[in-house]
């Protein structure tokens, strides 16, 4: 994303703010751009499916995590942003809307980060495969009491939520979780994720608190992921808690894994396959699926290394 | 209590009746220890003899079943491993343990970042203040690395270097704490002797230029003999000898246990 070469560390620092103002007033313009339905409803999946791709990659990808969690952050972010607009920003003056939807993304990102900390901070002593199971669990958990709260539709979902996701809301906000991932990694802070993958043992060693950095990068995560529930919410219009179930954690983590996990340009670029890929299937709709399943299979034998990841370096 | 001998400097650390058991087995028994400020001790032992679980210890990795731990006057026993690298205990590993992902300039710049208060706010925001905290660790990294000449090698990947290069990293690694003390578990090993002569002249070199303690865990007899001020010596976890080199060659109880007759 920014300056490749660690030749120089400030002049990687500078022009990365730069980068980000670019990105957002470009995705500002797209809203105004007049596009086929179809195409646009698809664009918004790709931009919702960067972000969670890209947050969960903090998590599994630079810290060495594995969260099974990230659909069970988007339900709360989803479900939480939805009430809040339901509430106050139906009934709300238009021009208020905007602002209103903000803050109802803002929120559903924050309430996300919160259950991110609830999580983060017991499973932290578990390691690999039991702190997926507890985040699978964390998951169902979320799906079920979603299920059961009236409030909020229970089985039957959550309609007539208003439309307030644009292509610019999604690509902005798509930009700045680039942004924040990015900027927060290459950093000498930053480099502390990176060693907690590599070696707990060692980090801590060098003045590293592994599990201050392990909650971060949950916190972090789980705040983005609230953020794009919140973006899909306003773009379906309909939350059904099915829609949340560990498939969907499974789905991001696949973007994660062919992405190469830890590296943000080819981690939102394996987003963007990922989801274009069982659109481009939609002509042979019968065997979609096993298509798609057997398409990653064979990009994940062909390339373990991740699909996008090119040369011998890791991380950079 | 044991006072080690030839001490006059005040102590920077020391341990007191320092116990660790694993289930049945008592690694580490009743160890009194004490080291001085710029002093280079070394701790030697047949295999198993529970130098590396001393080390363990020191630094946090391990909590002592009985004993204390006092660090530049004050108690650290069971603190964990890196608030202890805040106070200043740094080391390196006896299986060598860099960050395999990261080169040997993020090796190091990982770990300079306790120094550092700019933390996710400042990498965020990136401002004037975050590049010149970046300018100043950068400088900093670079000034260790050419010291130890691995400027050269700056942006490959730390574990793709050749072993004593790794071995040399991993001191550079832990200098980047900026340590008071500095443990190192059987730095030589793996080097041939030119290498094994010029990380002597290394050890010593950090010695004065840093003004730092150092703990030598090492079998290279020819090594630990040849730079360690003082040495202790371990045998089934408890201490067995110690004192100056001469007197340690000269020690039957080590002879026996250790060194055998050349
Ligand atoms: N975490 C642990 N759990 C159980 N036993 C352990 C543990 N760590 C060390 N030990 C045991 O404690 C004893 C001392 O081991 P230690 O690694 O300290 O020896 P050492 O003196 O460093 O030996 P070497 O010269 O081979 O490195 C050994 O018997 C070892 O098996
Ligand atoms: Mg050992």
């Amino acid at each position: 994303m920014f300056s490749r070469s660690p030749l120089s560390l400030p002049t990687a620092c500078q022009g990365a703010k730069r980068w980000l103002i670019a990105a957002v007033l470009c995705s500002i313009l797209l809203s105004f751009g007049q596009f086929n339905r179809y195409y646009l409803g698809v664009a918004m999946d790709v931009g919702i499916n960067i972000i969670l791709a890209v947050s969960l990659n903090l998590i599994n990808g630079y810290t060495g995590q594995f969260s099974l969690g990230h659909a069970g952050f988007m339900a709360v972010g989803a479900y939480t942003a939805a009430k809040f607009s339901l509430v106050f920003a139906v009934a709300a003056p238009e021009p208020a809307r905007p602002v209103l939807f903000l803050v109802a993304l803002v929120l559903g990102g924050a309430v996300a980060a919160l259950s991110g900390l609830a999580v983060g901070i017991p499973s932290l002593r578990l390691k690999g495969d039991y702190l997926a199971i507890v985040t699978l669990g964390f998951g169902e958990i979320i799906r079920v009491i979603v299920q059961n709260l009236e409030a909020v539709g229970a089985a039957s979902g959550l309609k007539g939520i208003p439309k307030y996701t644009t292509l610019g809301w999604t690509f902005a906000l798509a930009s700045v979780t680039v942004y924040v991932v990015v900027s927060l990694v290459n950093s000498t802070y930053g480099r502390g994720f990176i060693a907690v993958k590599d070696d707990e043992v060692a980090a801590s060693s060098m003045g590293i608190n592994p599990v201050r950095y392990k909650v971060t990068a949950f916190v972090v995560g789980a705040f983005f992921a609230g953020i794009a529930g919140g973006l899909y919410a306003h773009h379906k219009q309909f939350l059904a808690p099915t829609g949340f179930d560990f498939l969907k954690s499974i789905d991001i983590v696949v973007m994660v894994i062919l992405g190469g996990m830890g590296r943000t340009a080819s981690v939102a670029l394996a987003a963007v396959v990922l989801t274009l890929l069982p659109e481009v299937l939609r002509p042979v709709s019968e065997y979609r699926m096993i298509l798609y399943a057997l398409l990653i299979i064979g990009l994940m034998m062909a390339r373990p290394q991740g699909l996008f990841a090119f040369g011998r370096r890791a991380v950079k | 209590m044991r006072k080690g001998i030839g001490m006059s400097a005040p102590s920077i650390l020391s341990l007191r009746e320092v116990t660790i058991r694993f289930g049945g087995l008592t690694a580490v028994s009743g160890l009194n220890l004490e080291i001085g400020e710029s002093e280079l001790v070394g701790l030697i032992g047949p295999n198993g003899a529970g130098k590396t679980t001393a080390f363990n210890l020191i630094t946090g990795v391990y909590a002592p079943t009985e004993g204390e731990i006092r660090f530049a006057g004050r108690p650290v026993t069971a603190k964990r491993p890196h608030d202890l690298t805040k106070l200043g205990i740094a080391r390196t590993f006896q299986n060598i343990r860099l960050f395999s992902s990261l080169t040997v300039f993020d090796n190091v710049r990982a770990a300079t970042q306790l120094h550092r208060s700019h933390g996710v706010r400042m990498a965020l925001w990136r401002g004037a203040a975050f590049a010149a905290a970046e300018a100043e660790v950068e400088r900093g990294v670079m000034e260790l690395l050419e010291i130890f000449d691995l400027g050269r090698v700056r942006d490959e990947i730390a574990t793709s270097l050749p072993y004593g290069d790794q071995r040399r990293l991993e001191i550079v690694r832990a200098l980047a704490t900026q340590p008071k003390l500095l443990l190192l578990d059987e730095p030589a090993a793996g080097m041939n002797p030119t290498e094994k002569a010029e990380l002597m002249r290394l050890i010593r070199f950090i010695k004065e230029r840093f003004k730092i303690s150092i703990m030598l865990v090492e079998h290279d007899m020819k090594v630990v003999m040849g730079i360690c001020e003082r040495i202790a010596v371990l045998e089934y976890g408890k201490k067995i000898g110690e004192g100056t080199p001469g007197e340690i060659r000269k020690d039957p109880k080590v002879i026996a246990a250790y060194l055998g007759t050349e």
